[in-house]
């Protein structure tokens, strides 16, 4: 990974929204887009492919309400079973309050914690920012100077002609 | 846009068969199988005054929560709630031979204590005067404000209708809780629910949310909405849906579970007739319809976006509204076992052509989309 990145920073969504369609209709490769706020439509225009995070969501919420109806059942029935106001041991309407909490905590907590590790996000990482404005009114589009078929004079005025405040070009290990 | 469309004349002349055929059949069944036939007019007429309320319950919320991405397809519930006369006309005809119906008006032996002064049956009628005048009344001031709008432009009717809806919402919330328990909970006068109320309004609005979703799916096939309405909108209707399916389990289950908790033998007696023999079968079924199957195809985003599947969902929780109304009202009328004959038949063609007739040229009698509205530009581009 030594190759070198052409940064475009624009100031307005609605900028960053056409001129991302546009270099992507070109064929030019999209490392990343920073914003300080989620833009409406830009998973479209980056052509981003569906996110896997609802599917660890759903298998983790089966999960999580399978093994508190199993824990229930093995309580209340069979490992220590307690008489409570007459009720068949295995109740399930009494366990069903409780699966379903269990399946929101297994199924919001196991997404949020998937979120963290594909994002690679953990305690004391230091923040990495393309530049510092685009926590704050930037936003920059990461373009990959992928082969010699990329010109970056070209490439510099397509930008531009979009609205482009500053490119800037560097190499990709100073990247976040 | 006014007026352009209408129903193919062929269609029209079927939907008047279909529904003076479906009422005259259930009328001769008052005399040949009184209770049954009955029990399907209640259907009827409860049902469709639960699918107009839905209707300007949503238009009311739309209001009252300032949203701008329903505007293009708001004329179609506006539209919807044209059927509220209709079905309060069908529930008075219910009422008129009510006292085979509701075991309180005769036997006043039955019921004591703040039941015997609550159910009788001047009163009774009173209130349900009252709740169908109220409910009116709302209905044709937001509608009037609205088709106001269409030719003065005038953004400040929006903050009119705000008002109103939110009057609206809090009258509908009392007088609809109270309807229910007037009207069906009282078929077993000694059984209660507090929930009940709560429990209705989630059927009312999860079915009224698939006729909106049908209707504006059938309007933008069909031309009204075509230019209109995108898979945004659908997206966000098929959202409400699975939510508000999901609502229904949740009420659902809230009541079976403090009744089967207790465990007293005056509450439990609705559930135990309707969890034996052949009714078991219909009360799975009725959260399979109303809840398993919209809330497993709902899931993924992709069935939200596509109007032939949010479609046949759609009509999945319509069936299930169905069936959950035949459970509430079928056995109390006294069926020993779960029937499907004539008069069920009936009601379902009766009121469905009924409800296309009265719908068609509601829609028909103004622009299909509020034109003088300042968010239907916004509703146009909305995206989620």
């Amino acid at each position: 990974m030594s190759g070198r990145v052409m940064v475009g920073i624009f100031q307005d969504e609605h900028d960053i929204l056409s001129v991302t369609r546009e270099v992507r209709k070109e064929g030019y490769t999209i490392l990343d887009i920073y914003a300080p706020y989620a833009v409406h439509g830009l998973d479209k225009a980056m052509g981003l492919q569906p996110s896997h995070l609802p599917w660890i969501c759903f298998l983790l919420g089966l999960i999580g309400a399978a093994a508190k109806i199993w824990f229930e059942y093995w309580t209340s029935a069979s490992d220590w079973a307690i008489n409570v106001g007459g009720k068949p041991w295995n109740s399930l309407p009494a366990f069903i309050p409780i699966t379903f909490e269990v399946m929101v905590l297994f199924a919001g907590v196991s997404t949020v914690i998937a979120f963290f590790i594909v994002s690679r996000l953990y305690p004391g990482r230091r923040a990495a920012t393309v530049i510092p404005g685009v926590t704050n009114d930037r936003f920059a589009l990461v373009l990959e100077e992928s082969d010699a078929a990329f010109d970056p004079v070209q490439v510099r005025r397509l930008l531009e002609r979009y609205g482009a405040v500053e490119v800037i070009e560097r190499a990709e290990e100073f990247l976040p | 846009m006014n007026g352009q469309w209408r129903l193919s004349s062929s269609f029209e002349r079927w939907l008047y068969v279909m529904a003076v055929a479906g009422f005259l059949t259930l009328a001769t069944g008052l005399f040949f199988s009184p209770q049954r036939a009955l029990g399907s007019l209640l259907m009827a007429g409860f049902g469709l005054v639960c699918v107009g309320l839905a209707g300007i319950f949503f238009v009311a919320i739309l209001y009252a929560s300032g949203a701008a991405w329903g505007t293009a397809f708001r004329r179609v519930p506006e539209a919807m709630s044209a059927i509220l006369p209709y079905g309060a006309a069908v529930l008075a005809v219910v009422f008129l031979f009510g006292s085979s119906l509701y075991p309180w008006i005769d036997n006043r032996r039955e019921i004591a204590g703040f039941k015997a002064v609550w159910l009788n049956f001047p009163f009774f009628l009173a209130r349900a005067v009252l709740y169908v005048a109220l409910w009116l009344l709302f209905t044709r001031a937001i509608l009037k404000t609205s088709r106001l709008q269409d030719d003065t432009r005038d953004p400040a009717a929006r903050r009119r209708n705000a008002k109103l809806s939110v009057m609206f919402l809090v009258v509908f919330g009392i007088t609809f809780s109270l309807a229910s328990f007037d009207w069906v909970m009282s078929l077993e006068p000694n059984w209660s629910s507090t929930i009940f109320g709560i429990y209705n309004f989630a059927g009312l609005f999860s079915s009224g949310l698939a006729v909106i979703i049908l209707l504006v799916i059938w309007m933008r096939r069909v031309g009204p909405l075509r230019d209109f309405v995108t898979d945004e909108h659908l997206h966000d209707l098929g959202k409400l849906l699975f939510a508000f399916s999901t609502f229904w389990m949740y009420i659902w289950f809230s009541q079976y579970m403090l009744i089967w908790y207790a465990d007293i033998p005056e509450e439990t007696v609705h559930y135990i007739g309707r969890q034996h023999q052949y009714w078991m079968p219909l009360f799975i079924l009725n959260m399979l319809l109303n809840w398993a199957v919209p809330f497993v195809v709902l899931l993924p985003k992709r069935t939200k976006r596509t109007g032939n599947l949010l479609a046949k969902v759609a009509v999945v929780v319509l069936l299930g509204r169905w069936l959950d109304l035949y459970l509430m009202i079928q056995p109390a009328t006294g069926g020993s076992n779960p029937q499907f004959g004539p008069w069920e038949v009936a009601a379902i063609v009766g009121t469905f052509a009924l409800f296309i007739l009265v719908f068609a040229r509601a829609m028909r009698s103004a622009p299909s989309v509020p034109l003088g509205d300042p968010f239907l530009a916004e509703s146009l581009h909305y995206h989620n």
